[in-house]
This record gives C-alpha cells, sequence and structure tokens, in this order.
C-alpha cells in the first residue's frame, strides 16, 4: 500500500497543561504533529491548535525573536519558541512547559503583572539632566557613550532571564534580571539624570541584593542583552550609596 | 464571570543540584574550600604562637599523606574558584568601553586569569627563593 511509502515523520510534543475551570493541577498532555526540517516549536504549537486542540493556549505574535511573546521552557531550559527549531533539539519528545518562577495564568501562558509593575517602578524614560526646549536643539551623545548602554535597550521584556534566576523563584518580589537591565539602560545614558532616583529603588533584598551571581539569566538572553552585569554593577552601586549617603545633601533620613 | 486561579509551580528543593545551577553550586562551595585553607594556615599561625614543639607538629601534619592529598584538593577547589571568580568579574563592573567600543567580556576574563596566574608564579618563586 502507498500509505507506507508517504507516512510522514512526525514529532511528539509533551504540553503542560492548565485550565483553571477544570484541571485542579496542571498535568501533561502529549501531542504528535508532522515534522518538517524547517520547523520552529511555535509552529508545532500553532499546527496543534490549528488541527488537533482548539483549546491549547500560548502567547506569540512576531515569529521573528523581537516582541518577546513566546517564552517558555523547551526541554526544561527557558526560550522563545520561534527562535527554537526542532531540528536542533535532541530527538524524542520534545517537553514544552509555561516559563518557570510565573504563577500559570492557562496552558503556557504566565501572569505577566507583576513583571511589568516592576518595570514602572524603575522610571523607565529618560530625566534630563538639564531640561531643555525643542529650540535649544537635541541631547547628542557620542558612539562611545551610546555603547555605554546600548546592548540593556536590546531587551525584549521576554522574561527567560526570570524563568532561569532560582533567586527570583525564590523571592517574586526580587525585583529580577529584567527590570535592572532596564534601569542600567537609563542610568547609563549620558542624557539621563535619574540615577538617584532609580537607586533608591534597589536597596535591599527586593531590591539587587537576592542576586547571588548565578549568571543563568545572561546566558538565557536570546538578545545577548547581560542582565545578569545590569544586576552586579548595580550591587557596587547600591553598597556606595548606602556608605556615602550621609555625605550627599538630605541623603541621610 | 473570571475564571481566574493562577496556579504557582513549587520551585523544585533540589533546583541547587542539578544543571544549570550544578556548575554555580559548586563554585560556591568552592568558597568553603578557600575558607579551609585559611583555617590550616591560621592552625599553622597558633602553633608558632605556642612555642617550637607545636610548630613541629605542625609540620608534621603538613608532611602526612592526608595533608597532602587534602591540599592537593584544596589546590583543585582553589584553581576552579579563581577561574570562576574571574568569569564573573566583568559581570560586576561598569561596561567598559575601549575605542568607543564595549570591551569583550572573555577577553577581560582571559586577561585577569593570565594576571592571576602570573602573581601566583612569582609568588612560588619568592617562596623558593626564602625558603632555600
Amino acid at each position: 500500500m502507498p500509505e507506507a511509502a508517504t507516512a510522514v515523520k512526525t514529532v511528539e510534543l509533551k504540553i503542560l497543561r492548565y485550565r483553571p475551570a477544570s484541571d485542579e493541577r496542571p498535568a501533561f498532555g502529549s501531542f504528535k504533529v508532522p515534522y518538517t526540517e524547517d520547523m520552529s516549536v511555535l509552529e508545532a504549537l500553532q499546527t496543534i491548535k490549528d488541527t488537533l486542540d482548539g483549546t491549547l493556549s500560548f502567547r506569540w505574535s512576531c515569529r521573528m525573536a523581537v516582541c518577546g511573546s513566546c517564552g517558555m521552557m523547551i526541554n526544561g531550559k527557558p526560550q522563545l519558541a520561534c527562535n527554537t527549531l526542532l531540528r536542533n533539539l535532541p530527538p524524542g519528545p520534545v517537553t514544552i512547559e509555561p516559563l518557570n518562577n510565573f504563577p500559570i495564568e492557562r496552558d503556557l501562558v504566565v501572569s505577566v503583572g507583576d513583571f511589568v509593575k516592576k518595570i514602572e517602578s524603575i522610571y523607565p524614560y529618560i530625566i534630563p539632566k538639564e531640561p531643555k526646549t525643542v529650540a535649544e536643539g537635541p541631547y547628542l551623545q557620542t558612539p562611545a557613550q551610546l555603547a555605554a548602554y546600548e546592548s540593556f535597550s536590546d531587551c525584549i521584556n521576554c522574561m527567560l532571564c526570570y524563568a532561569a534566576c532560582p533567586q527570583f523563584g525564590e523571592n517574586p518580589n526580587f525585583i529580577g534580571p529584567g527590570a535592572m537591565a532596564l534601569l542600567q539602560r537609563y542610568n547609563g545614558d549620558s542624557r539621563d539624570g535619574g540615577q538617584q532616583k532609580r537607586l533608591d529603588t534597589i536597596h535591599g533584598e527586593d531590591g539587587v541584593w537576592s542576586c547571588t551571581a548565578v549568571g543563568y539569566c545572561s546566558e538565557v538572553c536570546p538578545k545577548q542583552v547581560d542582565p545578569a552585569n545590569a544586576v552586579n554593577q548595580n550591587k557596587t552601586n547600591s553598597a556606595f550609596d548606602f556608605f556615602l549617603r550621609f555625605l550627599r545633601p538630605g541623603g541621610a533620613r | 464571570m473570571s475564571e481566574r486561579r493562577p496556579y504557582r509551580r513549587p520551585m523544585s528543593p533540589t533546583w541547587w543540584a542539578n544543571p544549570p545551577y550544578r556548575a554555580y553550586t559548586l563554585r560556591e562551595l568552592t568558597g568553603v574550600a578557600v575558607a579551609i585553607y585559611g583555617l590550616v594556615l591560621f592552625f599553622g599561625l597558633v602553633c608558632l604562637a605556642l612555642g617550637p614543639g607545636a610548630y613541629d607538629g605542625y609540620l608534621a601534619f603538613l608532611r602526612s599523606p592526608f595533608s597532602i592529598v587534602l591540599h592537593l584538593l584544596l589546590l583543585a577547589a582553589m584553581v576552579y574558584h579563581v577561574v570562576t571568580w574571574f568569569e564573573t568579574l566583568p559581570k560586576t563592573q561598569p561596561k567598559l568601553i575601549v575605542d568607543g567600543k564595549p570591551f569583550p567580556a572573555k577577553k577581560m576574563t582571559d586577561i585577569a586569569i593570565k594576571v592571576g596566574a602570573g602573581c601566583s608564579l612569582v609568588l612560588l618563586l619568592i617562596a623558593i627563593w626564602v625558603g632555600r
């Protein structure tokens, strides 16, 4: 029979499912989809949603590692589903779970509210050193001044670094790598004058001091932002601020 | 009506013992080896203060097979500690901009390891020269 000859290669995906209305706790469900050489994990999930189970929930948008929506645990490692090709994974079933360390809303969708609040808390905008009117012209910057913060501005808020961070897992109030990368993006900007304001938000255990320099956050970052660097250089800043605050006008309270 | 019932998965109590965190745990544990080595030296200092008899006992301990194996293990742990220390170094300081470009972290680690190895060698040579 020709059926055997045309048999398509398939790949098995073991997906952690959670439907809050009916499931007490998450449990794995297994799906088999036709495999192609150029297939990403995201495409495999879309195939499942289109052809096998329309209730499967996951976030995605751009399909090209820019939007940061499709972060998930793929074979136990935080990765972007769009950026992970099935052919680069070891043979056998692919395990897919929602991002570690975040509450699961449904299937592969996690709560992002706390993360957004953290981002808002660090004044994520330029606070000009000296305000200028439009007539006074633009704020100029040399390439070297740009290089001092540029990599931190590449963050796409995909939260893989939070899923990689065991200290965030232990203490969900820890500000974490992603928000610190954004903080450093502004603190390292030559046009910015809001360093002290931001520094005041990152002291203590919920600030930078939960970090123990595990470094895995920077390893999993799909944009080479190096959030571990953002956190750890600010430990120095936080420590200096603690000891030198008495010398600052109005610093000691 | 909202069906929201966010589920928080517990962390594995043994996360630190498994990859990818095992190397980190090992790195932190080598700090204990550094402390043990410090204790060995401190013990020697105490014996020196106690008098020649105690100090000879300390030297005899250093020559014992147990001490030699211990020191080899401590040396291995120290080397690992030094290498991982310098691998962490670029993460702990502000971005270094050289000629308008960020200085590569790997290069920084390489230079630091070479300087560290060089200093150790000089120290060793001085120790050999003094101990002649």
